[in-house]
């Protein structure tokens, strides 16, 4: 079956190099986000230990699920916005 | 994302992409913990050494962090995951028909 693989080079369309350059843009700087909001919202300062306890546990799953919800109202409202 | 109508070429290239970005992220991860429990520790500069209060909240800082980190990202994996299912869910639901 090598002839299948090994056979002349296949060309990279950089269209589709773009698009997945631009999602993974997406997806990584919307996740350092979350990540900053979140600890600020949910972790207090004083580090009285180096665990999570189970109100930041709580708080983390609940600040993560909120920050999707937003980001759908928001690209929503855009959305109709722009049309 | 759909990587399905890409060919091995291009999957091979926006892999090493990938693997660029997280060795910037991880650097980015590391700069970034030391500014925050810099930040959030040492506050007193009438000395230049470490004091011992604000050792051990640099290492419960670095402990948590970590920990936050860890289970932020298994939500936003997650999360994600609802997201796209929805998106693909929604898409196949408009292919029908043209779109508007």
């Amino acid at each position: 079956m090598s002839y299948l693989y090994g056979g002349q080079q296949q060309t990279i369309n950089p269209q589709n190099v773009a698009m997945a350059e631009q999602e993974l843009e997406m997806v990584t700087d919307t996740f350092q986000r979350i990540v900053d909001s979140c600890y600020k919202k949910c972790i207090p300062t004083q580090y009285l230990d180096g665990e999570l306890n189970k109100g930041e546990s709580v708080c983390i799953d609940r600040c993560a699920a909120k920050f999707f919800k937003v980001n759908e109202k928001v690209g929503a409202a855009l959305a109709q916005k722009s049309q | 994302m759909d990587f399905s109508t890409f060919n091995d070429a291009e999957r091979a290239h926006i892999q090493r992409l990938i693997e660029q970005k997280q060795m910037r992220d991880f650097m980015k991860f590391y700069t970034g913990l030391v500014e925050r429990c810099f930040n959030d520790c040492v506050n007193d500069f009438t000395s230049k050494a470490l004091t011992t209060k604000e050792e051990t909240c640099v290492l419960r800082c670095t402990e948590k962090f970590i920990k936050y980190n860890e289970r932020i990202s298994l939500r936003f994996g997650e999360l994600n995951q609802e997201l796209m299912q929805q998106q693909a869910a929604t898409a196949a639901q408009q292919q029908p028909g043209a779109n508007p």
